[in-house]
């Protein structure tokens, strides 16, 4: 790694990371709070039969326990999007985006190998994604104390929710940034990362909401992100492997291509 | 010991895997360039000449790494280019054409962040920044906000403030006015004198005849000339453009004289090579009433020297890989 650049790449996102980890901070307090105000409301509405059970679960969340308030915060499209300005926006940026602008040139004219800048960009990317789910989980913390019902909370089980999230986002990030070392403009480069994370998260909530097409999750990575499931006392090694080695082989992926490929003169 | 050393070093892009389906069909090659051999010696100022696409920056990027070599080798201050990439760029200063920085980072925090990339101090900055008049006030603003020549004068400070054994430089006065090309220049002599190798690429005939040694010539990916510049000066034919008072004078079979010409509206052009005195011989019997001599322009010079030079079919401009 290089210092250096790992500095300064902090230094540059520092802004924007302080506002996506205040608004993830902000989303995962909101979901507790809703669920110490409205939960046991909601649950005799459910209980009524107005609403189809099938509505009231939402990748793996709900909003009648604080395990699920916190587990449909995590899975909700606002965290998603949050969490993937780093996890795809940066990643996807970090090479493919400077390559574009031309001061990968000037980078790259500095002794440092294209693996060790690769390597640098990897671990910002992954100190960027740990910071958010860390912002999310703190916040519903927060939200739970505020609502009362910090007790609920297995809060000794947090890291382990916290890794959950960190290695679903690390794998995005580890794919957005083999994207990023493959292409030399960023929009193809996002684009299929976004692509990847959209069609992910599509099979997932498809599967929740339509049982016909609940074969199509488990090839969704979002499927091994499971927050309440956690939180209430299981944690299969799967959702946390199958995350891992999709990182690992991004990872791969990149330090054999990075360093081979041609870099030509940006156009 | 030669700062670089090239040897039949060739690129070329697509062409695909030799074995594909039937439904890819692979990119045609493009030789970008093709058995360079050079050899640029330690202290010297080398120019790189050619035009637009003929496998200047190509060569660079290959001795820098950027670039992985389709064939033959080289070295930059006895390191191999594929191997040694990482300590040849620690001893080396770099300023791409056309330098893209980092806007959103003042002068000064830009300079300081590539200077503890570089690992070295920045022995030469106070001094560079002094003479291409980039004054502290400057070097606090942010770089989105500087002209066309400022970013220039950054590329070539940030480049050089380290103070390394060989600058490669391209295009390196794009963008600065003849000022700061004149106080760029005097930088170069300076750096000459303290030993420094300097690696000149450019298009512009006349920087090139000013500051540098040598120089080769590269078109369409190959080497056309190989010499010392007042070799290449010696061949040079000037352009000449007149008026004359009364009927034009007789050019023809004056020696150093060619493609003499007389335009309807009465202007008398030519080609002027070698000595000028029997051309200004010739002026004598008539009344002249403006007169120019000038440069040929490059790519004239190409096609007067190298017109037959090389095969124009197998070779092709630098292009981006597929």
């Amino acid at each position: 790694m290089n210092r250096a650049l790992f500095v300064q790449t902090w230094r540059a996102q520092r802004l924007k990371i302080l506002i996506v980890c205040v608004a993830l901070a902000v989303w995962g307090a909101l979901l507790p709070i809703v669920y110490g105000a409205f939960g046991q409301t909601f649950r005799d509405i459910i209980d009524s039969g107005i609403v189809p059970e099938q509505l009231t679960q939402f990748g793996g969340g709900d909003i009648f326990s604080l395990s699920g308030s916190i587990s449909l915060g995590a899975i909700h499209p606002i965290s998603l999007i949050l969490n993937s300005v780093f996890a795809v926006g940066f990643a996807t940026a970090a090479i493919a985006g400077e390559r574009q602008r031309g001061t990968l040139e000037v980078l790259l004219a500095r002794p440092i190998s294209r693996r060790t800048a690769y390597v640098t960009l990897l671990l910002a990317t992954l100190s960027f994604v740990a910071a958010g789910v860390a912002a999310t989980l703190l916040g519903a913390v927060v939200g739970s104390a505020i609502a009362g019902v910090l007790d609920e909370l297995a809060v000794e089980r947090l890291p382990l929710v916290w890794l959950n999230g960190f290695l679903l986002f690390a794998a995005f990030g580890s794919i957005g940034l083999a994207a990023s070392v493959s292409f030399d403009r960023l929009t193809p480069a996002l684009g299929i990362t976004a692509a990847i994370v959209v069609v992910m998260y599509f099979l997932e909530v498809l599967g929740t909401f339509w049982p016909d097409a609940e074969p199509l999750q488990p090839y969704s990575l979002f499927h091994y992100y499971q927050p309440k499931q956690i939180l209430e006392g299981e944690a299969p090694l799967l959702n946390f492997a199958l995350p891992a080695i999709v990182a690992a082989i991004g990872v791969v992926w990149s330090l054999v291509e990075f360093p081979r490929r041609d870099l030509a003169a940006p156009a | 010991m030669a700062a670089i050393v090239t040897s039949g070093l060739t690129k070329r892009y697509g062409g695909g895997p030799p074995v594909h389906p039937p439904w890819i069909h692979p990119a045609p090659v493009v030789r970008a360039l093709e058995d360079l051999s050079i050899e640029v010696r330690e202290g010297e100022i080398f120019g790189f000449l050619g035009p637009n696409g003929a496998g200047k920056s190509t060569t660079i990027r290959l001795l820098l790494g950027y670039l992985h070599a389709s064939g033959g080798s080289a070295s930059v201050m006895g390191l191999d280019i594929a191997r040694d990439s990482v300590e040849i760029r620690r001893r080396t200063g770099y300023l791409p054409g056309g330098i893209a920085l980092y806007d959103t980072m003042s002068g000064e925090d830009l300079l300081d962040y590539l200077g503890e990339l570089t690992g070295r101090p920045a022995a030469r900055r106070a001094e560079l920044c002094d003479r291409l008049e980039m004054s502290g006030s400057t070097l606090k603003r942010l770089v989105r906000d500087y002209s066309r020549g400022m970013r220039q004068k950054i590329g070539i400070i940030q480049a050089l403030q380290h103070d390394p054994e060989l600058a490669i430089l391209d295009e390196p006065t794009e963008g600065l006015d003849p000022l700061m090309q004149r106080a760029f220049y005097t930088i170069l002599e300076d750096l000459q004198k303290a030993g420094r190798t300097i690696f000149f690429s450019s298009h512009v005939l006349s920087e090139v005849e000013r500051v540098c040694d040598r120089v080769a010539i590269v078109r369409r990916g190959r080497l056309v000339a190989l010499e010392d510049v007042e070799a290449l000066l010696a061949r040079r034919k000037r352009n000449v453009e007149m008026r004359v008072d009364g009927p034009p004078p007789h050019l023809e079979g004056v020696a150093g004289v060619s493609a003499v010409a007389v335009a309807p509206d009465g202007r008398i052009t030519c080609h002027l090579e070698g000595e000028v005195e029997p051309f200004l011989a010739a002026l004598r019997e008539v009344r002249v009433i403006d007169l120019t001599i000038e440069p040929a322009h490059l790519e004239e010079a190409f096609l007067e020297l190298y017109h037959d030079e090389g095969d124009e079919t197998d070779a092709a401009p630098e292009a981006v890989p597929a």
